[in-house]
């Protein structure tokens, strides 16, 4: 039987329970693929607070991440025939699509995101809900084993690029530091990064 | 530094998101055609995303779900995808209204249509049904304005002590499905089954073809597993 004809709800939730929640997105995202829209309305229960969190976080300003949620998740729509399991795991794959996104915004009307000084004491006091942490428990701790090798300096450079979007400008303000050494510093620790989680 | 590093380093910049406008635009744009970059920016991809865990899930508004949907719906309006999108709901519709949700062999259908009223030239309506989604199953062929069918099976055969049945359905019949005829033997069905319904009617009817005991359904509605299709424009300017 075809899964993109299967609407009842309660089957849904009886076979989730059976699989893991990777597993359930990529059965959804299969079904999204073929514009079965009970699917996408799942799909989006499941995920949309995450990529909400996730654009929020870095663009500060809640009109402005519904409109960049908004084109992320019509992005799934349009292109969820195009993820491969084997080469991502689907939250990483939807995440990316909303990052993206909400970088690409930033980045072209920098002067729209309000002042965030207050940023980097959240980098350093939000801990992983226990559900993000599980999904990729043992990734998540090699990832942050090595974090915890760079100087700290480099260690809040990556953090506030990646969870706030900042931009090498905004790393040099804050850093006190020209340009192009951020960039210099934030190679070494994208170099360090990469060596250890490949050690 | 090798060009391999600089490009390593590129992709790792694009995926931490430091790059500035035009460099992010130029990076999106290789990745495209440069395998090599692509295969580089997902493996940061995947090396970074626990990163994101740290990130407080928050729940967007209540009406952003609709404002997504009502996108979607606006821009595939135009499209032949509309179609199909339509089709599903109706298909859902009937099996739910017909008792058929719980059938073994859900099987799809497209039907392809010309648009009404034009001359000579028009192609006839074409109906490609797909079982399970993958395997071709029937082609219909309706000319609306001579309201004559034609139906082929593709991957369908004939079944022992059972008979294919072709059913319609649409608003102006009623919530139940009605007979349209029952396929012969070899698979085909009287062309001319169709002709005391209105064009407009069959442009926007529902089609099922469902598995029944020899001869046809018992009953008059369809009883057994069902494949159901609807009317789809072949003309993006329908």
């Amino acid at each position: 039987m075809s899964d993109a004809f299967r609407s009842s709800t309660a089957r849904d939730d009886a076979s989730s329970s059976a699989s893991s929640p990777s597993d359930r997105l990529n059965g959804l995202l299969q079904r999204v693929a073929l514009k079965d829209r009970e699917a996408f309305a799942q799909l989006y229960a499941a995920t949309s607070s995450k990529l909400y969190g996730t654009v929020l976080r870095i663009l500060r300003h809640r009109g402005w991440t519904d409109d960049v949620v908004q084109d992320a998740y019509v992005r799934i729509w349009q292109k969820a025939g195009q993820f491969d399991a084997a080469k991502a795991s689907s939250i990483t794959w939807m995440v990316t699509i909303a990052r993206n996104g909400a970088i690409d915004e930033l980045r072209r009307h920098p002067a729209r995101r309000v002042e965030r000084e207050e940023a980097l004491d959240d980098v350093a006091s939000v801990e992983p809900t226990a559900q993000a942490r599980l999904e990729t428990e043992q990734d998540a701790r090699r990832l942050h084993a090595c974090l915890d090798e760079l100087e700290k300096g480099r260690r809040d450079m990556v953090r506030l690029a990646y969870l706030d979007g900042w931009s090498r400008a905004d790393l040099a303000t804050h850093f006190d530091q020209p340009v192009n050494t951020v960039k210099t510093w934030l190679h070494r620790a994208l170099k360090q990064l990469k060596g250890c989680l490949s050690s | 530094m090798t060009d391999h590093d600089d490009l390593d380093m590129r992709a790792a910049e694009f995926v931490l998101g430091t790059l500035d406008a035009h460099e992010r635009e130029s990076v999106a744009y290789r990745r495209q055609h440069d395998t090599e970059l692509d295969a580089l920016i997902r493996a940061w991809e995947s090396r970074l995303a626990p990163l994101g865990d740290e990130v407080q899930a928050i729940t967007p508004g209540p009406d952003l779900l609709a404002r997504i949907e009502r996108r979607i719906e606006q821009m595939e309006a135009d499209t032949e995808e509309a179609r199909v999108v339509r089709l599903r709901r109706r298909l859902r519709y009937w099996q739910w209204g017909t008792g058929l949700a719980t059938a073994a062999a859900l099987v799809m259908a497209l039907l392809l249509v010309t648009p009404l009223g034009r001359e000579a030239t028009a192609p006839p309506f074409v109906a490609v049904f797909h079982q399970d989604d993958q395997q071709p199953a029937f082609m219909l062929t309706v000319d609306l304005a001579s309201q004559r069918l034609n139906v082929q099976p593709v991957a369908a055969e004939p079944l022992p002590d059972k008979s294919y049945q072709l059913w319609i359905k649409a608003d102006p019949l009623g919530p139940d499905p009605r007979s349209v005829g029952v396929l012969n033997d070899d698979l085909s069905l009287d062309p001319g089954a169709l002709s005391h319904y209105e064009p407009e009617l069959l442009k926007n009817a529902t089609f099922g073809i469902s598995v029944e005991p020899a001869g046809g359904s018992p009953t008059g509605q369809p009883t057994g597993p069902a494949i159901h299709g609807y009317l789809y424009p072949t003309e993006h300017h329908l």
